[in-house]
């Protein structure tokens, strides 16, 4: 079982002026060796009656300093040749696991060697992964760290968390990387077909091109392989291919204020605009979503619940993307006070197409029918006008924001055509684009979409998951307070997992989202970490010296934390192999691209 | 009232104070009749190596042996150590410690027949001792320690010549050049082997200028030297070269003549020539050793004492081991030669412990 690794240059050797313990240990490092933060060792011990115990770890410190020097400016005069000191090369070692489980101390002078093979496969447990391993980044010594796609997918685990800083963290690039090496790695054996990704794009429109290839893959692959000195570029080191994403549809908000439906994005091509009629705005339930902030008043939630009951009752005839309603005539005041010209199908029936409408006639039903009292079917045993007041207030104030993404002056062509559609099995990936939302707006399209996905999952139950990638959690599951959308999430979160819906959540500070979130992400990944909030309890499944380096990591470089490994290991990931954003495209060598060239 | 402090450490024998005047010798200026100080030259740049040595005995335990044929005599487990720091005079080079390895004795008395002794340690990462066994003639209860003196002594002398350039004392062969000079601490002993060795002598205990010529060495500034004498004591037995240097300003609160150095080199018995390499170590003498030599604060013999003197003592102490733990070693290793039952041995190796 050692064979191999007998053969392995001598690392170092245990130190005996330091504790060795079964959970950490120092050793020396043996001249002309070199030893960085995060390799992965291995020592062997043998016990009194020759059973050997391997010690499985990785270096979370290395120091040097002088030996046999007292002071502290002998220094100089070692510098000068003075007087004869030896450099001390020292690492310590984190032990991550103990083989077999013995936890006696190995014996100071014991060899340490480093990882690889077989010993690699024990120190990251990659033994009891076997076939459910894929490639979660390159470890610093380009050796690939497996993870545990059964602590991905819901099996063992589910969920993943990512934390760190915008911009140098990159946790979207992470995040992608990872769906990246689940869809590419071969990890999903036979659920490869029911498997999904569901990303919502919250910056700029930096995912809308995921499915072409990027134009500086292979110069900057080919500066990190010299750089770091690989046999590889680091896909080929992960058998992991250097392409972009397949079967990828991208939705975007449809442009407000304009006649007919235009996907709101610069670069249009390629990009289908989503929006909900308002037929399926009642049917569905969805006016709780319009509300980000619930709680404000018990008794205003009391009332959404109420008017979300008689909406649906309302969308329960006819299957038009509009409403008629037969009870309401919009007086000349309100008709000018909407700007819209209210047809009348005949002389009692009028059809409520636009959201603004519909809430103008929820305004009738609950303030202004019968002199201001309202329709007592609609109030009910409500409290106050004062809170139904409320209620129309800020039904009005999200209303511009939520109007151009619920329609009712569409044909039902359109509206099937524009219908997102997450579930598509034409798409593996859907990019849902949101940045140029308002924040209500955002929140009503993730929580509205979310709830699709987990209902449909609910009812449909399959093979395979769908991966919901988001960002901001902090935004959309705060800490503090309740709203719909965190309460989707949750389920999500404590649900979703027996169902195959896995949140690949990510945010600036999880000391900021709800607990619950956090808590049941099994892979947890951070990036760079504001020292502040480093120290912070969410991050206490970090060591401390972890802890302190999350303050300085670079881009494309992670700590990533698996239940199989106690430890928190440190990788970097390759450079996306599609493009983040349009300059990175690759111009595509097609005949009138040549023609254009020669201007032919 | 003038008081002045002894520039030694309190537990150092003899001190600095009590010079006790030198009168059974001859002393002859070969270098200059002018008694007047010489001021330091640069280290040449031929010479590329310089060697401090040094070395350490240690008895390690006092023993009794009876030999199989019931002859018996004084012996002693023991150990010495000698070693060198290679430096560059000039500092391009790191120091480095030089062949600081304990050699194991099993000193023993005349006409005994003893095997080696291997000492295993309980854990086998810490290493065997080994002992080897060393006749000496005389069977007295010092004998032992004095032998083991004498083996170091001859260790360090092999290792000071083997490391430096010859000096040629024929006035004709001028072909060897100061390339490589050892330093050896304290006075030289024995006869001269040809090596160009510096005998740095710390506390000057005898004092051999005539009454008229010791205020030159409270005069010396910092690196300045005295000319070279030629120095025969002990009937004409010993021939040396000697000269004085100062290695650092006293401080007023001293005795005038702390920081000064008596060096030494071996001389031919004939005093009329000065070999030119003797010179021309007399005159690097003083740069070099100022530099080599030590601080206040880091050390209580400074600055006679050198750097890299101390760094070599220092390591010499460490490659002998722990001494409590040899002597914890021999006595379960006696425990187990006399056939203790293991469980026993374990009890008195923890008792011991």
């Amino acid at each position: 079982m050692n064979g191999p690794q007998l053969s392995a240059p001598l690392l170092g050797r245990i130190l005996g002026t330091e504790d060795a313990m079964p959970t950490v240990f120092w050793f020396l490092v043996e001249q002309g060796q070199s030893v960085q933060l995060d390799d992965l060792v291995v020592a062997r011990t043998t016990k009194p009656g020759g059973q050997e115990v391997s010690f499985y770890g990785l270096i979370d410190s290395v120091r040097k300093r002088h030996e046999g020097v007292t002071f502290e400016s002998d220094v100089v005069d070692v510098a000068s040749g003075v007087l004869p000191a030896l450099v001390s090369y020292t690492a310590r070692v984190l032990v991550t696991r103990v083989d077999p489980e013995q936890f006696v101390p190995p014996q100071p002078g014991d060899s340490v060697y480093h990882a690889r093979g077989h010993d690699l496969k024990m120190a990251l447990s990659a033994d009891k992964m076997e076939a459910a391993a894929f490639p979660g980044g390159l470890l610093s010594d380009g050796q690939t760290l497996p993870i545990n796609y059964n602590f991905v997918n819901g099996k063992s685990g589910g969920h993943i968390n990512i934390s760190g800083i915008s911009g140098v963290a990159t946790k979207t690039s992470y995040a992608l990387f990872l769906l990246h090496s689940i869809f590419t790695s071969g990890v999903m054996g036979l659920d490869a077909a029911d498997t999904r990704a569901v990303i919502f794009n919250v910056k700029g429109e930096d995912l809308l091109f995921l499915n072409r290839p990027n134009n500086r893959v292979v110069q900057k692959e080919r500066d990190a392989q010299s750089a770091k000195g690989y046999p590889r570029d680091r896909y080929a080191l992960m058998g992991l291919p250097q392409q972009a994403f397949q079967d990828v549809q991208f939705l975007t908000p449809p442009r407000g204020g304009v006649a007919g439906i235009m996907p709101d994005v610069e670069r249009a091509s390629g990009t289908v605009p989503y929006l909900f009629t308002v037929r399926e705005f009642c049917a569905r339930r969805m006016l709780p979503f319009a509300f980000s902030d619930r709680n404000a008043s018990l008794n205003l939630g009391f009332v959404i619940g109420s008017i979300e009951d008689k909406l649906e009752r309302l969308s329960r005839s006819g299957d038009t993307p509009y409403i008629t309603v037969r009870d309401w005539k919009p007086d000349a005041e309100a008709q000018e006070a909407l700007n819209e010209d209210i047809q009348f199908e005949d002389l009692d029936s009028v059809r409520i197409d636009t959201l603004s409408k519909l809430i103008a006639y929820v305004e009738f039903k609950l303030l202004e029918e019968n002199d201001g009292s309202g329709d007592p079917k609609w109030t009910g045993r409500n409290p106050s006008t004062a809170t139904l007041q409320a209620f129309v207030r800020r039904l009005r104030g999200v209303q511009k924001h939520l109007g151009p993404l619920i329609r009712g002056d569409i044909s039902r062509q359109q509206a099937e055509r524009y219908s997102p559609n997450l579930t598509n099995p034409a798409y593996r990936l859907s990019v849902v684009d949101i940045h140029r939302l308002s924040g209500p707006a955002q929140m009503f399209v993730v929580g509205v979409m979310l709830r699709d996905l987990f209902e449909y999952r609910e009812r449909t139950a399959g093979k395979g998951v769908i991966f919901v990638v988001l960002d901001e959690l902090n935004k959309y599951a705060p800490r503090e307070g309740d709203s719909p959308i965190k309460d989707v999430l949750l389920d999500i979160a404590e649900r979703g997992r027996s169902l195959g819906i896995i949140l690949i959540g990510a945010q600036q500070t999880a000391s900021e989202v709800e607990r619950r979130i956090v808590s049941n992400a099994a892979i947890r990944v951070v990036g760079r970490l504001d020292m502040a909030e480093a120290e912070r309890p969410e991050y206490r499944f970090l060591p401390q010296s972890f802890r302190a380096r999350a303050g300085i990591l670079q881009p494309g470089t992670m700590l990533v934390s698996q239940p199989d490994v106690p430890n928190p290991v440190l990788i970097n990931y390759p450079f996306p192999a599609w493009a983040t954003r349009f300059e990175e495209v690759q111009e595509e060598v097609s005949e009138a691209n040549i023609q254009d060239l020669f201007g032919l | 009232m003038r008081i002045r402090l002894d520039p030694w450490p309190i537990d150092t024998q003899g001190g600095q104070l009590s010079l006790t005047p030198f009168e059974s010798g001859e002393l002859i200026d070969v270098e200059t009749p002018r008694w007047a100080a010489i001021a330091p030259r640069d280290v040449p740049k031929r010479l590329e190596t310089v060697y401090v040595v040094d070395g350490k005995p240690r008895m390690e335990a006092r023993l009794l042996i009876e030999d199989d044929e019931g002859s018996s005599s004084f012996a002693g487990y023991g150990a010495f150590v000698v070693g060198a720091v290679k430096l560059c005079p000039h500092g391009s080079r790191p120091a480095e410690l030089e062949d600081v390895r304990a050699s194991r004795i099993l000193a023993h008395g005349p006409g005994l027949s003893v095997q080696a002794a291997r000492l295993s340690p309980r854990h086998p990462q810490t290493g065997a001792l080994e002992y080897t066994p060393s006749g000496f003639q005389d069977d007295q209860p010092t004998a032992p320690a004095a032998h083991l003196q004498q083996l170091m002594l001859r260790a360090e002398q092999e290792l000071s010549h083997g490391l430096a350039s010859r000096v040629p004392f024929d006035e004709d062969d001028d072909r060897e050049r100061l390339t490589s000079l050892t330093i050896q601490d304290g006075t030289l002993r024995g006869r001269n082997m040809g090596g160009a060795v510096v005998g740095c002598v710390k506390t000057m205990q005898t004092m051999y200028l005539p009454p008229d010529r010791i205020s030159l060495l409270s005069e010396l500034k910092p690196g300045e030297r005295t000319p070279i004498l030629h120095l025969k004591y002990g009937n004409n037995r010993v021939t040396r070269f000697t000269w004085y240097v100062r290695l650092c300003e006293a401080p007023a609160y001293l005795h005038p003549l702390a920081g000064v150095m008596r060096l030494e080199m071996y001389a031919p018995e004939e005093s009329d020539f000065l070999p030119p390499i003797v010179r021309a170590v007399a005159s690097l003498s003083g740069r070099l050793l100022c530099r080599l030599g030590s601080a206040a604060h880091k050390d209580s013999r400074a600055p006679q004492n050198l750097i890299p003197t101390a760094a070599l003592e220092q390591a010499m102490s460490r490659s002998m081991g722990d001494a409590r733990l040899v002597e914890r070693r021999i006595r379960t290793h006696i425990m187990r030669e006399m056939n203790v039952p293991a469980e026993d041995l374990r009890g008195a190796a923890w008792s011991l412990n």
